[in-house]
């Protein structure tokens, strides 16, 4: 009686657990589609909820205050990766005329748009997700409603068209920095020459498509993740706190996802051209 | 008496599992200043928040103007929100907004005026709660007073037939809390705003109030005029209006 008691239970747990997931699934959709719709709306130049320079002042948020961060960190990651390669290399051919060919090949299609994202994730997530959740506990969120203003029009929207162009643009720019971190590295370490290195014909539009394919959907990815996150948060700034972690776990987990989804994707529909 | 303007019938509503409001009833009039009282969590920010469909009930009637409001859908909401503005416990004039652009948002969107016309409205507004000095201000840049006077003239933008308030004073020094319960019952006695006030300020309460609801365990307990509460023998309250640590009133979390 017990172990049918015990079996019913984790059953009824783990449908729960599915439910509840698929029921996030569902909510962050609606999320995206309202903040698509939100988009649409506050392009029209009387529309209430338009603050005129509040895509810009996300933009620069986003954009301008990571850009050391990203610099630093992506910068770093390349050097790491171009000198174990070469070490590796080192231990086996000692070739290293493809590591600079190969290595702009991946950072184009998967490095830099995912790495980028992962580290926006922590910074621009956690803010998404802090700002609207103590929105949310101080019932500003109400206020908006009672304003008659669609709080996702005026919260969630303005951030999803600044996270969108960010992340490309700063995904184009963190490949860069790897590939020129990564490069100085070879040359300053093994000696590589950098007109081998610093060789793109690998690189097919393929790749850049793929590439930013993926910063476009992770961009949209961390504001909707976080902005549900902080809308979803309650009680007093314990919840916000809540939120906020909840947002940085949420949305690094959808940039992975997603990088693992795109990529299966690609691989089915252009074989060879990834 | 006529129809009741405002009306709570028997509406219930739990929080995990826990009931706030049990079997709740109570009607406001036209053009009446109303208070709800209570200790803090007996339920009276959501008793006012169901009006205006922040809040659902999980059972009973609330009857607005004759209408039956709350099955209403978020969109019927919309409607109801244009008609009862509220003024929050904590202001919650939006940080990222000045004064103006704060009063100025529901006139944009409920008046239909552009930009301009909507900044010089929200100076009007401003200046009606002698605000208008401030109005290029961000909230964080003004005490808690002048918060408050703002967030009644944003709530004023909408030209509401009825003001919630949930506990305008608190916070306030005595001199400020005064002001704003003279603007509470100036807007009553001017306009005709029907204004349902959260508070357990008993000066505010004996002050400016036409009639009293006094909660207790999600009930209303007693009702009626501010002077006939003041002279109810009963020891909950007693105990309530004398601030008695001590007595029969159950108070959860003491």
């Amino acid at each position: 009686m017990a172990i049918r008691q015990s079996i019913h239970r984790s059953i009824y747990n783990l449908g729960s657990k599915a439910i509840g997931a698929v029921t996030v699934v569902r909510d962050l959709w609606l999320l995206f589609i309202g903040a698509i719709a939100g988009v649409l709306r506050t392009m029209r130049r009387n529309d209430p909820s338009r603050r005129p320079g509040e895509i810009w002042r996300q933009m620069h948020s986003m954009g301008n205050r990571s850009l050391v961060f990203l610099i630093v960190t992506l910068g770093f990651i390349g050097m790491v990766m171009v000198y174990q390669s070469c070490l590796q290399l080192a231990r086996v051919t000692g070739d290293y005329s493809q590591v600079g060919p190969q290595f702009i090949r991946l950072a184009v299609s998967d490095f830099a748009p995912t790495l980028t994202s992962l580290m926006l994730a922590t910074r621009v997530g956690a803010g998404i997700a802090a700002e609207v959740g103590s929105m949310k506990v101080t019932e500003q969120v109400d206020a908006l409603r009672m304003c008659g203003v669609a709080p996702i029009d005026f919260l969630i929207s303005p951030r999803l068209v600044a996270s969108f162009v960010v992340t490309i643009v700063l995904s184009i720019l963190a490949c860069g920095i790897m590939y020129g971190a990564g490069g100085l590295t070879a040359h300053y370490s093994f000696g590589v020459n950098l007109n081998i290195f610093f060789d793109p014909s690998n690189v097919r539009n393929s790749h850049v498509i793929l590439g930013l394919i993926k910063a476009a959907s992770f961009g949209i990815a961390i504001p909707i993740v976080s902005g549900y996150c902080g809308l979803a948060a309650h009680g007093s700034s314990e919840g916000v706190g809540r939120a906020t972690t909840a947002a940085v776990i949420g949305s690094s987990f959808a940039v992975i996802a997603l990088d693992f989804v795109i990529s299966t994707l690609a691989l089915l529909v252009m074989p060879g051209g990834v | 008496m006529s129809t009741p303007f405002i009306e709570f019938r028997g509406v219930q509503k739990g929080f995990g599992g826990k009931p706030v409001l049990r079997d709740l009833s109570l009607d406001v009039q036209r053009g009446e200043v109303f208070f709800i009282i209570g200790t803090s969590g007996v339920g009276k920010s959501v008793t006012i928040k169901h009006l205006i469909g922040l809040l659902r009930v999980d059972a009973g009637e609330i009857w607005f103007d004759g209408q039956r409001v709350d099955g209403y859908t978020e969109q019927q909401f919309e409607g109801i929100r244009r008609r009862v503005g509220m003024v929050f416990q904590n202001s919650t004039l939006f940080d990222s907004l000045t004064l103006a652009d704060n009063v100025a948002l529901p006139l944009r969107k409920h008046s239909g005026l552009n930009t301009r016309q909507a900044h010089a409205e929200a100076l009007n507004l401003l200046r009606r709660v002698d605000m208008h000095d401030y109005a290029l201000r961000y909230p964080a840049e003004l005490s808690d007073g002048m918060r408050k006077r703002a967030a009644i003239a944003r709530t004023l933008a909408g030209k509401p037939e009825v003001m919630l308030f949930d506990e305008p004073t608190t916070g306030l020094d005595p001199i400020s809390a005064r002001r704003i319960d003279a603007l509470i019952r100036e807007l009553a006695d001017t306009m005709g705003v029907t204004a349902l006030v959260v508070s357990h300020d008993l000066p505010s309460i004996f002050g400016i109030a036409d009639r009293v609801a006094f909660l207790y365990q999600g009930r209303v307990y007693s009702i009626g005029a501010p002077g006939a509460l003041k002279v109810n023998g009963d020891a909950i309250v007693k105990q309530f209006l004398n601030g008695e640590s001590a007595g029969p009133m159950e108070t959860p979390g003491f």
